[in-house]
């Protein structure tokens, strides 16, 4: 697993190095009278990061495997990275206080499907304890409800 | 203006209600994060720097940084405290730096002296805190004033030297620690280039022009990835905890821990000092010392007093040393001060030689609210070590989500952009699997914070010296630079070879 990491991971590495030698061609050398403009620093840290990758891709020969596996808990964290997601992408529509609360209460009862009217009190009270500490005392500034409303 | 008359208005500053508050805050949070695992001093840090800047939105500039900076600086130094707590009485370290703590404080929790190793390890803790501060306090001023004579040259050397030895001693893979640093340095280049003004990297997105936040990266790495670890590799086990009978150690186990102590301070504070060994490195450093010297080295495992307080002091000792280059030098030397770096620039204050000029009230303000926050940390710690134990049995079940939450809350309340919750999201991933697969993260939040500086500072040597690379060879105290990180990347590497054990900075 880790071997396969690695080597993945060094590719990925390589084409990020070779993309940012690319992007910094691109760049206009010097947009006044000084030698070194603003793509030098990029251009040497691509060079850098292609070099270290290939480093690392040959490392990953040499690399003995360890045989260790444990159970990966998938299920709940598929749940709580798709609630995340969905909290994210309706936080500025649907408002602070409705997601937070929604979000807190599933993930509540994903990591442990048990005493449903303490996860509903305590994702209650943080969502709205947050925001009117935050909007009402701090003055700051939150999509408190839904935009409809 | 001496540096005493500075010291005074210092206190001034840090005893103002609301900064005593602050620094209140910051210990007693930085105890919590220390007493559970699973949060380190980093992700505290870094969760709790949005959730400040907040609080702190209504006070002036300057007074804002000096309060934000005392409470995050009290969380720092409030988690080694902490660490300490779960080690003893669980046999789990709350952080990485108090690993070496369980080997003799849980050996003597067994024997039902759980009090006096607690008791020891937070006078240790406070003994180590009030030596580096003084140390602190003599250092900083001519310090800095070395460190204004530099130019740009030795300052890019310097930022070198910082990042190479943190990538030496970060991880198992040196090999993967640089390439986590360029990365870093990479992602720091995106967005509108300061000294031409060309927008590099953006692909004419506008959210790019303003470069990637490091608190979107720093929040979503370390708080947010540390998270997804702990659903993923869900562990059920029921620890049973020592109990707590006698708070007080005997005379015999102070003058047993007496020399420790003071012999862990020391060594702790240059540990922390060097960049890339940070209190990590410090406390098992110390433990081997004092097995070393000690007259009946066979006691320790067993649950000897010194094998508590050594480590204790040191873990303390090096958290204010790391403090010295980043206020004097403004080079973090770790994971958590360049956390606490970037915290400070996003209050447009720049840690570094000029600190002390321009902001005395911030660098100042800090050092003495360190003084206060260590006397709160002993006083809290005695008394309520049985709250604190406590706080390990909040159930995972409340704790996690809401860590995911206040991350959401923390960085769209600073940023107020939903790409930036995205990047956090995609950022935990990430997290998740390098810290799984070795990949360290500090030194990409440290390539991120100094990369800018690093490049400026090359682009003005060049500029300076009309475009020849040699200008940071033939300067000498560039050229010793230089070589000091040549040696710190290369050294390990020989070592390694010939089979020896190198010790490896886990914490970064």
């Amino acid at each position: 697993m880790e071997i396969k990491f690695d080597r993945i991971a060094s590719v990925m590495f390589l084409t990020i190095g070779v993309l940012f030698i690319i992007g910094s061609k691109n760049l206009s050398s010097s947009s006044y009278g000084s030698v070194v403009g603003p793509d030098i620093f990029p251009l040497i840290l691509g060079g850098a990061l292609v070099l270290l990758s290939i480093r690392l891709f040959y490392e990953t020969f040499n690399a003995k495997s360890e045989g260790s596996k444990e159970k990966l808990q998938y299920k709940p964290f598929l749940i709580i990275f798709t609630a995340t997601l969905v909290y994210i992408l309706t936080l500025e529509t649907v408002g602070y206080v409705i997601t937070t609360f929604l979000f807190l209460f599933v993930c509540f009862q994903t990591m442990e499907r048990s005493k449903w009217i303490n996860s509903l009190i305590i994702s209650a009270s943080f969502s709205g304890l947050v925001y009117f500490l935050f909007v009402e005392v701090l003055k700051g500034t939150l999509p408190g409800w839904p935009i409809w409303f | 203006m001496s540096t005493l008359d500075y010291l005074f208005q210092g206190f001034g500053t840090a005893l103002i209600w609301y900064n005593i508050i602050f620094a209140f805050v910051g210990v007693l949070i930085g105890t919590a994060v220390g007493v559970l695992p699973g949060i380190g001093p980093m992700s505290g840090v870094a969760l709790l720097i949005p959730v400040t800047a907040s609080i702190t939105g209504g006070l002036p500039p300057e007074q804002a940084a000096t309060s934000a900076i005392i409470l995050l600086a009290g969380v720092y130094y409030g988690a080694m405290y902490g660490g300490s707590t779960t080690s003893i009485l669980l046999n789990t370290p709350g952080e990485s730096s108090s690993v070496v703590t369980t080997l003799d404080g849980y050996q003597m929790a067994k024997k039902g002296r759980a009090g006096s190793a607690l008791s020891i390890a937070a006078i240790g803790s406070f003994v180590a805190g009030i030596v580096t501060l003084i140390a602190l306090i003599a250092l900083a001023k001519p310090l800095s004033e070395v460190a204004l004579k530099f130019g740009p040259a030795e300052y890019f050397s310097l930022m070198l030297l910082g990042l190479g030895a943190v990538s030496g001693l970060a991880g198992k893979s040196v090999t993967k620690a640089l390439i986590m640093t360029v990365c870093g340095l990479l992602l720091g280049t995106i967005g509108i280039d300061t000294v031409s003004g060309i927008a590099r990297f953006t692909f004419e997105v506008p959210w790019l022009y303003q470069g990637i936040e490091f608190l979107t990266i720093a929040v979503g790495l370390f708080a947010v990835g540390e998270v997804f670890k702990t659903i993923l590799e869900k562990e059920d086990e029921e620890v049973e905890m020592a109990r707590i009978t006698n708070m007080l150690p005997s005379k015999e186990e102070f003058k047993e821990s007496a020399g420790p102590i003071a012999r862990g301070s020391i060594l702790g504070f240059f540990v922390g000092i060097l960049p890339g060994a940070g209190a990590t490195l410090a406390s098992f450093f110390s433990y081997i010392l004092e097995k070393k010297i000690s007259k009946n080295p066979e006691k320790f495992g067993k649950g000897a007093i010194a094998g508590v307080a050594a480590p204790e002091s040191a873990n303390n000792a090096a958290s204010g040393g790391a403090m010295i280059p980043l206020l004097t030098l403004g080079i973090p030397g770790s994971g958590t001060t360049a956390i606490l770096m970037g915290a400070l620039m996003m209050y447009n204050i720049q840690p570094g030689p000029l600190l002390f000029e321009d902001h005395p009230q911030v660098a100042w303000g800090l050092i003495a609210s360190m003084f206060i926050g260590n006397l709160m940390l002993l006083i809290l710690n005695l008394p309520l070590v049985k709250v604190f134990a406590k706080i390990i049995q909040t159930p995972k079940k409340y704790l996690i989500p809401m860590i995911i939450a206040i991350s959401i809350f923390g960085v769209y309340a600073v940023q107020v952009s939903t790409n930036d919750l995205l990047l956090l999201l995609a950022c935990g991933v990430l997290g998740y699997f390098f810290s799984k697969n070795d990949y360290p993260i500090a030194p990409l939040v440290l390539g991120l914070v100094l990369g800018p500086m690093i490049e400026n500072n090359l682009r003005r040597a060049l500029t300076i010296s009309n475009g020849d690379y040699s200008v940071f060879l033939t300067r000498p105290i560039s050229l010793a630079f230089l070589l000091i990180t040549v040696l710190w990347l290369v050294v390990p590497f020989i070592m390694k070879r010939r089979g020896k054990d190198v010790v490896i900075n886990i914490e970064g």
